[in-house]
């Protein structure tokens, strides 16, 4: 150590400077120019003072290279080691699981009197999914709110954060319930019978385990989960099992609900191990997403009311289409009918044509040599009618079947339209007004006006022609481009004449019209289709589609037009939600009390292509019924979304619609209080003790109440080391070496003859 | 008002008559389809050897048809060269044949494997009183043309063909040799349906009305039967595997008149 330039500096220290390359580089520039433009005003000097003028451009140098030395920031660094006694860490598990009840006070209680035995030196951080500086206070259990606890990342940060380092100690402080992969791998090496060690980070010190909280001081009962697929078949028994846990040989009812709506209630006795299953068998009976919900009572007691619901958004899809195809009597129309519906796969075909009238009784046959069964019409149209997807009444008279169950059961099927479900009419001579629809139920309910008198149909041949809503409507489109489906519609075979009708019934839409027949509203309708309530019907007013199938084959071109013009109409008249027009999806289905949701809203046209600028208005009705309501616009992708803040416990249902399109989109997403790091809150001490078994000697496992302090290391110490940075160019010596050479400079130069 | 117990019996006299109702024709008027071209009608193939037309069997057959079922029919059979397209204005025809059929054209195979493909039905009666002579060779050869790799084969005796209408133990025309039909199926129709015993036979009848062949060795009985086993074709081109629906099957089945 000595003392130079009016401080004290130490000889093993060293010089560095700690200016920027640009703020040195502008000082030396800075230098050179100063000194270039001395020599260039020296230049006049008398040539007999050469020499002063080289001494003062000398001294100019001297003092203009001090003050960019000076500039570039020279320091002098001098660093010393010393010893100190190495650091206890601690580990505080931060997560929610840590703040329930037991008995009077919080689990987290007890993290309090461990630490004042760690003494207030230790380094304290909390972990989760995260590791932080810290704890939270012990005694408020709304301090504890971390989720996904994962105790192997905690043990690895600590072991990075101090590598190279000597801990006196880690002391990890938790309940068990580790929601990582480091629980599981230990239980599977254990069961395996494998060496532990592998599967933990090597730590700086010896580990100290404490576990909190007892299974005994807990009263809790829950459902830990429900078994389910995600999704159902239509009509279709399904099951949902739940996984009920709580006190040893304790029954508790658990209610199966949805919506809202309380469906069964069943009882469960749990076993020794306090665990017990109960399943529900449903049969949903429409398709779309539905909330269901299993709960079990919450007591007073209970440590976490949220885990004793289960909330499963189950979607109901159709697995096939169950169709009833009623014919009033065997034809070239409904053998190929017949034929498109056996030949999709998935499409559940129940046939009823009828072969013989009462005229063809007396053509002498005995019933024994007959093959013929009864018409189970009053089943089929009454406790089975709920069973189709959708109804075909192929040229079928009903009068002679219905008697005076007609108007009964003709209204069961309006009934059973309007509730979602789907009805096809086709023409003959034993259809629409040639059978007396219109004075029945069932005629409110079709897309056409029924109620025509005299001359009923038409037998003249024509080819229909496609109207404005038939040139984009998804049922009439037989090609990739609307041009394209005209064209076939225009080479189509001819149809051999049409069922009238007074005209097109309110709400419906006219997709073929006939060249010149004419009705009340228009053109007279050859296919029509209708939204009715939740359901939909479809009127073909001719009783040759089969042509379109059969004179095409004759000339090569196949069966498409017909397949397609039949696949097109099924899938319509199924209107299933994922085929609306206007479709909702949440991002999520099960949805934590207090977080938001994304909803998409997507709106496609009549040929199903995304619809940009189409003003959604729609509501979020949540269990209270207090519908809050939403507009947006949709985007190129035909997308709007919105977000739905999660404020109420249970099934949010979300209903859109856009104006000028048919239909409306709806969906449903669940709401609870069930926050995953509850599902599980009986400590683990299992898994604690696998943990310190994992490090062996280097480990201690402490019970809870075990009034043991932490295993240290006292041999544990580190090196600190201290730092000292002397600033030269601040020292006063500097600004007096650069007074004095510029001054010499200066006083030199004007020696030489300068003025 | 009418009498309620009266109206139960004329329902119950409609369900225990065995049939599916009783249709529009029982409103009043006779029953026609819009227009005439989607009634039921036969079209017989005729070739320039080796094939025969029998309009007055078909006509009968339209006849018992027409009296017997509710299909709404033409009651006057056409004739059409395979190749000629009106084939395709008519989804069942007939093929009789009495002897060697000469080779069809590749059009006229063409055009009949698109028909059978696509719904069309063909009936080929061998009338030649020869059975495995060479009509039947004919027969062989033309359906390897038209299905390579589907050979004619023996239909079951639980085909939907012997309960479309009528409930049948065996097939039988004007002789009664074969045990069983022939045909080529395609997934779960037949298409294609091969009598060997001369079903037109039984049927044929000349001007003056009466049967134009004795039937042996059932005579009149297995004319009978030869007449339902006509009606059962026509309901079955028609309504295709129908009758193997489980709806009827159970039924029949509980009725006893199916094991």
């Amino acid at each position: 150590m000595s003392t130079w330039l009016w401080t004290t500096l130490d000889p093993a220290g060293h010089l560095a400077w700690t200016s920027s390359d640009a703020v040195v580089s502008l000082a030396v520039a800075g230098a050179v120019l100063a000194w270039v433009a001395a020599v260039w005003t020296s230049r006049g000097l008398p040539v007999g003072a050469t020499s002063l003028r080289v001494a003062s451009l000398a001294l100019w140098a001297l003092a203009l290279g001090t003050l960019a030395a000076a500039l570039s920031g020279p320091s002098w660094v001098e660093e010393r080691g010393r010893s100190e006694p190495g650091k206890v860490v601690v580990l505080v598990d931060g997560s929610a699981s840590m703040g329930v009840l037991e008995g009077a006070a919080p689990r987290s209680a007890a993290v309090a009197e461990i630490l004042k035995r760690i003494g207030p030196d230790a380094e304290l951080l909390t972990f989760d999914e995260d590791i932080h500086a810290g704890a939270p206070d012990p005694n408020s259990p709304d301090a504890w709110t971390g989720r996904g606890t994962d105790v192997g990342l905690a043990l690895s940060a600590v072991a990075d954060r101090y590598l190279g380092q000597q801990l006196r100690g880690v002391v990890l402080i938790t309940d068990g319930l580790d929601r990582g992969a480091l629980r599981r791998e230990l239980a599977a090496a254990s069961d395996a019978g494998q060496a532990l060690a592998g599967a933990v980070p090597a730590l700086p010190g010896p580990l100290t385990i404490y576990q909190v909280g007892q299974a005994d001081d807990l009263y809790d009962v829950a459902i830990d989960g429900v078994i389910n697929g995600g999704f159902a078949f239509l009509r279709t028994d399904f099951r949902l099992t739940a996984r009920v846990r709580g006190p040893a040989g304790l029954t508790l009812p658990v209610t199966l609900s949805r919506e809202g709506r309380t469906l069964r209630t069943k009882q469960v006795k749990l076993g020794e191990d306090g665990r017990g299953k109960v399943s529900f068998d449903v049969r949903p009976t429409k398709v779309g997403r539905f909330a269901y919900m299993l709960s079990v009572p919450v007591d007073d007691a209970d440590a976490v009311p949220g885990n004793n619901s289960y909330p499963v958004v189950i979607r109901v899809v159709r697995d096939r289409t169950r169709v009833l195809q009623v014919s009033g009597s065997p034809s070239y129309d409904q053998k190929f009918m017949r034929l498109f519906l056996k030949e999709d796969p998935s499409v559940d075909l129940v046939s009823f044509f009828i072969l013989r009238t009462r005229e063809d009784m007396g053509a002498g046959w005995r019933s024994d040599e007959l093959s013929l069964i009864a018409f189970p019409y009053e089943r089929l149209f009454s406790e089975d009618l709920d069973s189709f997807d959708l109804v075909i009444l192929q040229n079928f008279d009903y009068k002679p079947y219905f008697d005076r169950s007609a108007d009964e059961l003709l209204g069961n099927i309006a009934n059973y339209v309007r509730d979602g479900g789907a009805l096809l009419m086709t023409g003959g001579d034993r259809s629409f007004d040639l059978a007396g629809y219109g004075e029945t139920p069932l005629a409110a309910v079709l897309p056409v006006a029924l109620g025509v008198t005299g001359v009923r149909s038409d037998p003249t041949p024509f080819r229909p022609v496609l109207t404005d809503a038939g040139r984009v409507h998804p049922v009439t489109r037989l090609g990739a481009s609307p041009a394209e489906s005209e064209a076939i519609w225009e080479r189509l075979p001819k149809q051999d004449g049409f069922n009238e009708v007074v005209g097109l019934a309110p709400d419906s839409a006219a997709l073929l019209e006939h060249p010149s027949a004419r009705s009340r509203t228009g053109k007279a309708p050859i296919l029509a289709v209708r939204e009715v309530g939740k359901g939909r019907s479809m009127a073909l007013m001719v009783d040759a589609s089969w042509r379109w199938s059969f004179s095409e084959a004759a000339v090569g071109r196949g069966n498409q037009a017909y397949l397609r013009f039949w696949k097109n109409s099924l899938r319509w008249l199924m209107g299933d939600p994922e085929d609306q027009r206007v479709v909702i999806t949440p991002a999520r289905e099960n949805v934590l009390l207090g977080d938001s949701v994304r909803v998409v809203i997507k709106v496609h046209d009549a040929g199903y292509l995304p619809v940009d600028g189409a003003v959604v208005r729609g509501t979020v009705t949540p269990p209270s019924g207090r519908a809050q309501s939403f507009e947006a616009v949709t985007d190129a992708s035909g997308e709007a979304s919105i977000e739905v803040a999660a404020k109420e416990q249970g099934a949010h249902r979300i209903r859109a619609s856009s104006p000028g399109v048919p239909g409306r989109g709806e969906t449903v997403f669940a709401v609870s209080d069930r926050d995953p790091e509850l599902v599980e809150i009986v400590p683990d001490g299992v898994f604690l003790q696998r943990l310190a078994a994992a490090y062996g000697a280097r480990a201690v496992y402490r019970p809870p109440g075990d009034p043991a302090g932490p295993t240290l290391d006292a041999s544990a110490g580190r090196e600190v080391l201290d730092r000292r940075v002397i600033d030269l160019a601040s020292v006063p010596l500097v600004g007096l070496l650069f007074g004095l050479l510029a001054g010499g400079a200066w006083i030199t130069r004007r020696r030489a003859g300068a003025r | 008002m009418d009498d309620p117990t009266r109206r139960e019996l004329i329902r119950d006299a409609l369900r225990v008559a065995a049939m599916l109702g009783a249709g529009a024709a029982s409103l009043g008027g006779p029953a026609w389809a819009l227009g005439p071209g989607s009634q039921f009608g036969i079209a017989e193939l005729l070739l320039d050897q080796g094939t025969t037309s029998r309009p007055e069997a078909w006509k009968r057959l339209l006849f018992e048809v027409i009296q017997s079922t509710s299909v709404e029919c033409d009651p006057t059979p056409v004739s059409l060269s395979p190749e000629d397209p009106l084939l395709f204005a008519h989804p069942f025809s007939v093929l009789v044949g009495t002897g060697s059929l000469p080779e069809l054209s590749d059009a006229a195979v063409e055009q009949l494997v698109r028909y059978l493909s696509y719904g069309g039905f063909l009936l080929i009666d061998d009338a030649s009183g020869n059975p495995g002579g060479p009509f039947l060779r004919s027969v062989q050869a033309l359906t390897t043309r038209l299905f390579p790799t589907r050979p004619l084969s023996p239909l079951p005796g639980d085909h939907s063909i012997f309960r479309a209408f009528f409930l049948l133990d065996r097939p039988v025309g004007r002789t009664a040799n074969a045990t069983a039909l022939q045909g080529i199926s395609i997934g779960p129709t037949t298409p294609l349906v091969y009598c060997a015993d001369d079903l037109s036979g039984a049927l044929d009848r000349g001007p003056d009305g009466r049967d134009h062949y004795p039937v042996v060795p059932g005579g009149e009985w297995q004319r009978r039967e030869a007449l339902k086993l006509g009606v059962n074709l026509v309901l079955y081109a028609l309504t295709s595997n129908y009758k193997h629906d489980t709806a009827h099957v159970l039924e029949l089945m509980r009725e006893g008149r199916l094991e």
